[in-house]
C-alpha cells in the first residue's frame, strides 16, 4: 500500500509540474512583453531574460523622445476607453432588452425574429465591410466616436446567450412581479438582470475585450491622430518605429493591462459564469 | 393582455430591428449593386460594369491564393488548436486541486490584441533575436515570415495560441459534466485507460468537442489582424486570407466595386464550407455512435 501511495504523488508531482511548464510557455509571450518594455534599448530582443533596465520606453511614449514623432498614446488610450466602453454598455443593455422580448413576451413575429437572428448571426459579415463604410459616410459619422461606437453597438452572440438563459428564469417571478404592478422594465431590471449576474460578467469581459482589440473597423472609420484607438496607433508605429521597438512594447502593455486587470477582478465570476453559460 | 405584448414585444425588438435595417439589410444589397460597377471608394460618379469584376476575380492570382490560404490555415490551426486545446484540458482536469487557477492561466492569451501578439512574435523572431542568434551558430537561417510556409506556419501557431485556453475551457466544462459513475462501472468491467480515452472520454467528451471544431473552422475564414501586422498577405500572396484580400483592393487599391465583388465570391465560399464542415462533422460523430 506504502509503495501505491508514494506512486500517486510522484504521479501528482509530474501532472503539476507538466500543467506549471504548459502554462509558462503560454504565458511566455506577456511576459517577455512586459521585460522588453523595461530592458535597457540595446537589449530589446536580444535577451530572452533582459539583464539591464530602464523606464526610457515609456518616457519615450509620453514625449516622443528624440525622433521627434511624437505620438497622442495617451489620448488613443481614451479613446480606446470610450468607444471600447460606449459600445460594450450598448451591446449589454440592447441584448438585455431583446433577449427578453424573446424569452418572456409573447408577441407576433417572434420566431420570425428569433430565427432571423440566428440567420445573422452565422452570415459571413465580410459582404458588409464596404457598403458599411458608405453608410458611416453618408450619416456623417465618419471619422467621429458614432462611428466607433454605434455600428459595433449591438451584438448577436449577448442577445443569443441571454435568451437562452432568461428562458430558463421561472415565469412565476415575473407573474408574481406583475401582479403586484410591476413594469416590463422594473421586471428586467429588478429581476432578470440580478438573477443573471453570473453570465452578464462572463458576456460583458468577451464583449468589452472582443471590443477593445478590433483593428479592421477601428482603422477603416477614422482618419485623424486624434481619434486613433490604442489598437490602432499601436498598428501603424509597426513600421515607423521599426527600429525602436521598447516604445512598442510600453504600448503594448498600456493595450494588455487594463484587459487583464479587468479579468482578475472579474476572474471569481467568470469561471462560475463560464460553466453556466456553457451548460 | 395580449395586444400590450405584442406592441412591448416589438418595442423591445427594436433596437435590433433597426440595427439590422441599417447595418444589414441596406450594406447586403448595396453590396451587390457595388459588385457591378467601378466605384472606386471616392469619386461621386461610377459606371455599370456588368461581370466584369466576377471575371476579373475569378482569373485573379491574389484571389485564387485568398480561397486556398483559407484552407491551408485550417489544416495548420484546426488539428494544432485542438490538440493543444484537448491536452490543457485533460491535464487540467486531472489535477485535484487549483483548477480554475490553470484554467485562468491559460485564458490569458485569449485576451491579447492580434497587434500585441504579432508585435511580439515579430519581436521574437527579428533577426538579431536570441532564436535566430542560436539558431545561425548551428547553421540555420531562416527568415520566417518571408517563406511562404514558415509565415503560414506562424500566423497558425499566433492563433492557435490565443484560442487554446478558451477551448481548453469549453472542454474541460463538458469533461466535467461527465459522471464518475460511468468511470467506476467501466473500472469494474476492467477497461483499460487506453480503453477508456477512447470508448469513454472521448464520446462523451464530442458534445463539447463538436463545439470547439465549429468555432476553430469559423476562426479560419476571419484572420485578419495578424496577417496585416506580420506579412501584408505576403511573401506572394501565401498568406493572404480573404479578409486581407478584401481590405488591400477596396482600401488601398481604392478598388471598392472589384473589393464587392470579391466580398460576394468569399462569402459564399465561407457559407458553403462551413455548411460542408458542419455536416461533415455531425456524419463523423453520427458514424463512431458519438451523437
Amino acid at each position: 500500500m506504502v509503495g501505491s501511495k508514494d506512486h500517486r504523488r510522484t504521479r501528482l508531482i509530474l501532472l503539476y509540474s507538466l500543467a506549471s511548464v504548459l502554462l509558462f510557455v503560454m504565458v511566455y509571450p506577456y511576459l517577455y512583453m512586459v521585460l522588453n518594455s523595461f530592458a535597457d534599448w540595446g537589449q530589446v530582443d536580444r535577451k530572452l531574460i533582459p539583464t539591464s533596465y530602464s523606464l526610457k520606453s515609456y518616457s519615450w511614449l509620453f514625449t516622443g523622445g528624440e525622433s521627434g514623432v511624437s505620438r497622442p498614446w495617451l489620448g488613443a488610450f481614451l479613446n480606446s476607453v470610450i468607444v471600447s466602453i460606449g459600445s460594450t454598455v450598448l451591446m449589454m443593455l440592447f441584448a438585455v432588452m431583446v433577449a427578453y422580448a424573446l424569452s418572456k413576451l409573447r408577441f407576433r413575429g417572434r420566431d420570425t425574429v428569433n430565427n432571423f437572428i440566428l440567420f445573422h448571426m452565422f452570415f459571413p459579415s465580410i459582404i458588409l465591410l464596404i457598403p458599411s463604410f458608405l453608410i458611416i459616410q453618408k450619416l456623417g459619422w465618419y471619422d467621429t466616436y458614432w462611428a466607433l461606437i454605434i455600428p459595433k453597438g449591438m451584438s448577436l452572440w449577448a442577445i443569443f446567450m441571454y435568451t437562452n438563459f432568461f428562458k430558463a428564469v421561472p415565469t412565476v417571478f415575473i407573474e408574481a412581479a406583475k401582479l403586484d404592478g410591476a413594469k416590463d422594465f422594473q421586471i428586467l431590471y429588478r429581476i432578470m438582470i440580478p438573477m443573471s449576474k453570473s453570465i452578464t460578467s462572463v458576456i460583458f469581459l468577451f464583449l468589452l475585450m472582443e471590443r477593445w482589440t478590433e483593428l479592421l473597423w477601428d482603422m477603416i472609420m477614422v482618419r485623424s491622430d486624434n481619434m486613433l484607438t490604442l489598437n490602432v496607433l499601436l498598428s501603424q508605429m509597426f513600421g515607423p518605429y521599426g527600429t525602436y521597438p521598447g516604445p512598442l512594447y510600453a504600448g503594448s502593455v498600456l493595450l494588455s493591462l487594463p484587459i487583464i486587470i479587468l479579468f482578475i477582478i472579474f476572474g471569481k465570476n467568470f469561471q462560475q459564469g463560464m460553466q453556466v453559460s456553457l451548460k | 393582455m395580449k395586444e400590450n405584448n405584442n406592441r412591448l414585444g416589438w418595442l423591445f425588438t427594436s433596437p435590433y430591428l433597426l440595427y439590422s435595417i441599417v447595418f444589414f439589410f441596406i450594406p447586403l444589397i448595396w453590396s451587390f449593386y457595388l459588385s457591378f460597377t467601378n466605384w472606386d471608394l471616392i469619386a461621386p460618379d461610377f459606371q455599370f460594369v456588368g461581370f466584369d469584376n466576377f471575371a476579373k476575380a475569378l482569373q485573379s492570382p491574389s484571389v485564387h491564393a485568398a480561397f486556398w490560404v483559407t484552407y491551408k490555415f485550417m489544416l495548420v490551426f484546426v488539428p494544432l488548436v485542438s490538440v493543444m486545446a484537448l491536452i490543457v484540458s485533460v491535464l487540467v482536469h486531472s489535477l485535484p486541486k487549483y483548477k480554475s487557477l490553470f484554467l485562468v492561466g491559460f485564458f490569458l492569451p485569449y485576451l491579447s490584441s492580434g497587434v500585441v501578439s504579432s508585435l511580439i512574435v515579430k519581436g521574437f523572431l527579428s533577426y538579431n533575436s536570441p532564436l535566430n542568434m542560436s539558431l545561425r551558430k548551428i547553421g540555420i537561417r531562416i527568415d520566417w515570415l518571408g517563406t511562404s510556409w514558415s509565415a503560414l506556419f506562424i500566423v497558425g501557431l499566433i492563433m492557435a495560441w490565443k484560442f487554446t485556453g478558451y477551448y481548453a475551457l469549453i472542454l474541460t466544462a463538458s469533461l466535467e459534466s461527465i459522471d464518475h459513475e460511468v468511470y467506476e462501472a467501466a473500472a469494474i468491467d476492467g477497461v483499460n485507460s487506453k480503453q477508456r480515452f477512447w470508448r469513454i472520454t472521448l464520446p462523451l467528451l464530442y458534445p463539447g468537442f463538436y463545439t470547439t471544431l465549429i468555432l476553430a473552422f469559423g476562426v479560419t475564414f476571419g484572420i485578419f489582424t495578424e496577417v496585416y501586422q506580420l506579412t501584408g498577405g505576403g511573401p506572394n500572396f501565401a498568406t493572404n486570407t480573404w479578409q486581407m484580400e478584401i481590405f488591400s483592393q477596396a482600401f488601398k487599391n481604392l478598388q471598392a466595386g472589384y473589393a464587392s465583388a470579391v466580398a460576394l465570391l468569399a462569402s459564399i465560399a465561407t457559407f458553403v464550407s462551413i455548411y460542408i464542415i458542419r455536416k461533415l462533422l455531425e456524419k463523423w460523430g453520427a458514424r463512431n455512435g458519438w451523437v
